[in-house]
């Protein structure tokens, strides 16, 4: 189960907590928890991986929040959020995703820094909002247009 | 709102991302229950996203996996359920642990109750000690306090004998002139005694009978010298006028008279007010 979850969890926490040793910190967490409440796993109320994602996000994001220095965390993250986006970084990437990563490059830098801000570093329409220095209504706007261009690019693959 | 048109709302995407309001997770959460075509648009909208999400994973650090791996076999409560295969070997140590457990409890439950019946006892009789104690301390303060009394009556005593002492010793001294001084016509009940040491000059005065006087007067002594009153002081009456009060000095006097004056005394004697007088003999 580790082998076969923890690259995209890793990648998650990763994506959240913007450094490796704390991402190490926090994969080691999510499994621990995982290990602990899966007696609490209900297969009915959805599959096991969205579960797993979301201890994964809620930890990390606890993870982050709970470091004192937040307002300096805030400013780190668009610059962290862009530079995960840099070619060099993506080498990392896990091999046998290497088909589809093309897709990711085909969306637009943008579009995947406002999805990846509200949905791996659970921040609110407000904070995206003040963050990239657009008005609310775009937020909108722009988040549904970036997940259906996701959307769209995953079908041909 | 029907099926459709809640798919094209864009609302799907706002939950995917997780910045929809409480209002529009609510109203989603209804259609999906309510319609299965919103519920499988919005699982494949997860599925999108978990994909989205796979295609990004990285490979942790290899010494992540080591780590937990042994945090977990550390940790005795998450064995609990997993198939070990030393289960034989865990179990009779945990019952061998409980056995070992329950009689200690015994044991700690009983020394308790030992302990806490010996405390009661203790109670009971430092308590009672405290209450004699606590009446000793009464009677002991009260004692104090009567001997303290005692002490100073003791005192008041010993300086009242010296001052007979010494009033004794004015009176027996041969040098010294004893001068009665009966009541005026005016008060014939009034008596008081004059002794003068004409060598030392000295007067003393005892008052036998004056009335008390009101606070705002005072009897004045008065030595006749040559037919003119002379000031010999004011003295207090009360408790002091049962003693030998020292007087001002004179080395001349015909007579001794006492005038009632207005407090503090009066520079001439007033003659309606004389009480008593008293001619020095010889």
């Amino acid at each position: 189960m580790y082998d076969h979850y923890s690259p995209a969890l890793y990648g998650v926490a990763l994506k959240v907590v913007g450094e490796e040793a704390a991402a190490g910190d926090v994969l080691q967490e999510v499994f621990v928890k995982i290990w602990r409440n899966i007696d609490r796993y209900d297969a009915s109320k959805g599959r096991l991986f969205t579960w797993m994602l979301n201890i994964t996000r809620n930890t990390a994001i606890d993870s982050l929040r709970s470091k004192n220095h937040k307002l300096e965390q805030r400013v780190q993250d668009v610059n962290s959020v862009a530079l995960m986006y840099e070619p060099q970084l993506a080498v990392h990437l896990s091999v046998d995703h290497l088909g589809l990563t093309k897709v990711i490059e085909k969306l637009q830098k943008d579009q995947r820094i406002i999805i990846d801000m509200a949905y791996f570093k659970g921040h609110t329409q407000e904070e995206i909002a003040k963050s990239l220095e657009i008005p609310l209504g775009t937020v909108k706007t722009r988040m549904r247009n970036a997940i259906i261009q996701l959307r769209t690019l995953l079908k041909q693959v | 709102m029907d099926p459709q048109h809640f798919i094209s709302s864009g609302i799907i995407e706002l939950y995917m991302a997780g910045i929809a309001t409480d209002e529009e997770v609510g109203e989603l959460e209804t259609a999906m229950a309510q319609y299965p075509a919103v519920a499988a648009q919005v699982e494949a909208y997860r599925r999108s996203m978990e994909t989205y999400v796979t295609m990004q994973g990285i490979d942790p650090q290899p010494d992540i996996k080591a780590s937990l791996f042994s945090q977990i076999n550390n940790e005795p409560n998450l064995q609990e359920g997993v198939p070990v295969p030393d289960e034989d070997l865990q179990q009779p140590k945990v019952v061998s642990m409980q056995e070992t457990k329950s009689p200690s409890w015994k044991w700690i439950a009983a020394a308790a109750a030992v302990l806490l019946v010996g405390s009661l006892i203790l109670n009971y009789v430092f308590f009672n000690r405290y209450k004699e104690f606590r009446e000793y301390k009464d009677k002991y303060q009260s004692l104090l306090v009567s001997q303290n009394s005692i002490l100073s009556k003791s005192n008041l005593y010993k300086t009242r004998l010296e001052q007979m002492q010494e009033s004794m010793e004015i009176i027996q001294d041969p040098k010294v002139l004893k001068v009665p001084m009966p009541g005026t016509k005016a008060f014939p009940e009034a008596l008081a005694t004059v002794f003068w040491n004409p060598s030392s000059q000295q007067v003393y005065l005892k008052v036998n009978k004056l009335p008390e006087p009101t606070a705002d007067k005072q009897y004045q002594l008065w030595a006749i010298v040559d037919g003119k009153p002379v000031d010999m002081g004011v003295f207090e009456m009360g408790d002091t006028a049962s003693l030998l009060q020292k007087m001002k000095v004179t080395g001349k006097a015909q007579m001794f008279a006492i005038t009632l004056e207005k407090k503090g005394g009066a520079l001439a004697p007033t003659m309606e007010q004389m009480y008593v007088a008293g001619k020095i003999p010889g």
